[in-house]
């Protein structure tokens, strides 16, 4: 067993041991199963009179109950709600190497600190990979459990492309949210950052610069503010992989030099 | 020669603060030395130091003949260390902790596990959660992931502590037996001095920042200071007699003590001198001072 292997089983045994897995998938389930509520009230919508405010939120995000909006929901609960859970991740896995102080067993070791960084970050792909395949899986069991009309499979083909894309995109901003756990030696700096940075693309979205702006690309992407991927541009993904090389080098570089006096 | 530890004016400076000053520390192979500092004298950081988890403002160090690297990098298949309170992954078991750290330490021999388990006498709690031993279990399970890849030097900070007392003498007796039937060296922080004195082959004390005193064996005993101590029924006509013969007189607890090496060397004449007077003493005796009054006087603690 080579080091990285070593390093990413470690990772690994650690997320199945943990409730952290369990507890970010049943919140990212809330995803499809708020949508497929909103579609049944949607295709009732005597029943949804009778719910009161629900109906009107139902039909101001999902406007008709069919799988386009299903989809649209869905991609757009993503991109908000994966920048929230996938720091909550990414947060946990470096993050609790310092809460609970074992990150002094991970340093004078054979594994080299790299190794060690390097399989945190492949274990968060997986894992991120992992939770947006259970989604799309999901959704599409609610989908069809509520009998919405409207499905294409090449329509379920591009929403889940766009949904990996959104991941991928999400997972590149990751590397500054580990970054900030490990500086921060916890969970706080990272989730403050996450937010924070949730917060302003919202705002730069809105301003309609957003396609400069990182953290607002993914949730341009998911079509929150128009027509998906076409607002974004060529300098909207570099711009995106800039700050993913510049968190991956600010982490490793961190991890190999920073000093670990607690 | 190749030392298992070797630093050469070994700094550091946490701000305006200097944790460490110039520390230069030999630690021969097969050494057992014991690192005693006051709380905040530079104990941690040097130890974390010596396993490149802190990097040296000025100095270098060497451990099994090979510097530590600016990214940490060093022999580390040949070192054991447990630092401050040992730690574990809470919601594992012993078991798979103890394999987490076999699969960094690169090795391929499973059997190791449960060797080092039943060695460290954790066998009843393999596979209970960390998270739920107790302290004296946590430290077991600290020392079994030190000592899990067999390494050539151990580097232990308070490795007795949380332990019960038959538990710190199981420990001291394991580490001693490491020391002599495998050869490892062992480098050793404590605040219990006892555990110290009746471990260590060498004694290296730090304060504030600065190793103020290395001793073997050998200093030890001759630096000890001496004293002779007196006891008498008329404690205030002894005083009068004693420092009228010309010796500085010290009344504590135990009585009159006598620090000067005419008294210690000749106690037969002082015990002559004070029966003449017509105050035969009820005690009369040399003592030394142990390692914890000679740490303390060093220190300046209380």
């Amino acid at each position: 067993m080579n080091a990285f292997t070593a390093a990413f089983w470690m990772e690994a045994l650690k997320v199945r041991r943990s409730k952290v897995s369990w507890g970010t998938s049943l919140a990212f389930l809330i995803l499809p199963l708020v949508g497929g509520l909103f579609m049944i009230i949607l295709k009732n919508p005597e029943q949804a009179q009778a719910l009161g405010i629900i109906s009107v939120k139902a039909q101001l995000v999902g406007g008709s109950a069919d799988w386009p909006a299903f989809f649209d929901m869905l991609l757009q609960g993503m991109s908000i709600g994966g920048s929230i859970v996938f720091a909550f991740i990414v947060a946990w896995i470096f993050g609790r190497e310092f809460s609970d102080h074992t990150i002094k067993e991970l340093l004078a070791i054979p594994t080299s600190r790299g190794t060690i960084v390097g399989a945190k970050f492949a274990l968060t792909a997986l894992w991120l990979l992992a939770l947006t395949v259970v989604i799309f899986v999901v959704g599409l069991g609610i989908g069809t459990a509520v009998h919405i009309p409207g499905w294409s499979s090449n329509l379920a083909w591009t929403t889940l492309g766009t949904m990996l894309l959104i991941t991928v995109m999400l997972f590149m901003l990751m590397p500054l949210v580990a970054l900030f756990a490990s500086a921060g030696r916890g969970y706080l700096p990272p989730l403050g950052w996450a937010v924070a940075t949730l917060v302003c693309a919202n705002i730069v979205a809105v301003l309609g610069w957003g396609d400069w702006f990182p953290w607002a690309v993914p949730i341009m992407a998911s079509g929150m503010a128009g027509p998906g991927t076409e607002l974004l541009r060529l300098h909207s993904y570099v711009v995106v992989l800039l700050v993913f090389v510049l968190g991956l080098l600010a982490t490793f570089f961190w991890w190999r030099t920073a000093d670990q006096a607690q | 020669m190749n030392f298992a530890i070797e630093t050469t004016n070994l700094s550091k400076a946490f701000g305006s603060v200097q944790a460490v000053n110039g520390v230069n520390l030999r630690v021969r192979q097969g050494e057992i030395y014991g690192f005693l500092g006051l709380n905040g004298a530079g104990k941690t950081t040097t130890i974390r130091s010596l396993l490149g988890m802190i990097h040296p403002t000025t100095g270098t160090v060497k451990v099994m003949g090979q510097p530590v690297g600016p990214h940490g990098q060093g022999p580390w298949q040949q070192v054991g260390h447990m630092v401050e309170t040992p730690t574990a992954y809470p919601e594992l078991t012993v078991k798979e902790n103890l394999e987490i750290a076999r699969r960094l330490q690169g090795i391929s021999d499973k059997s190791v596990t449960n060797r080092t388990i039943e060695q460290l006498k954790l066998t009843p709690y393999t596979n209970r959660r960390a998270g739920t031993l107790s302290t004296g279990n946590r430290q077991r399970l600290g020392l079994a992931r030190a000592l899990l890849h067999s390494p050539k030097l151990l580097i232990l900070d308070e490795p007795t502590s949380g332990l019960d007392p038959a538990g710190v003498v199981e420990i001291r007796e394991f580490l001693a037996s490491l020391v002599r039937e495998q050869s490892v060296t062992l480098f050793m922080s404590s605040h219990i001095l006892t555990e110290v004195a009746r471990l260590a082959t060498r004694i290296g004390i730090i304060h504030e920042g600065c190793l103020i005193e290395e001793l073997d064996a050998a200093n030890l005993a001759d630096l000890r200071s001496q004293q002779l101590e007196i006891k008498t029924r008329d404690l205030a006509a002894a005083h009068t007699v004693l420092a009228q013969a010309g010796f500085a007189v010290n009344a504590n607890d135990v009585g009159l003590t006598l620090k000067e090496t005419r008294a210690i060397d000749a106690p037969d004449a002082v015990a002559t001198l004070l029966v003449n007077a017509g105050i035969p003493p009820t005690r009369l005796v040399v003592t030394h001072e142990n390692l914890e009054d000679h740490f303390l006087r060093l220190t300046g603690g209380n």
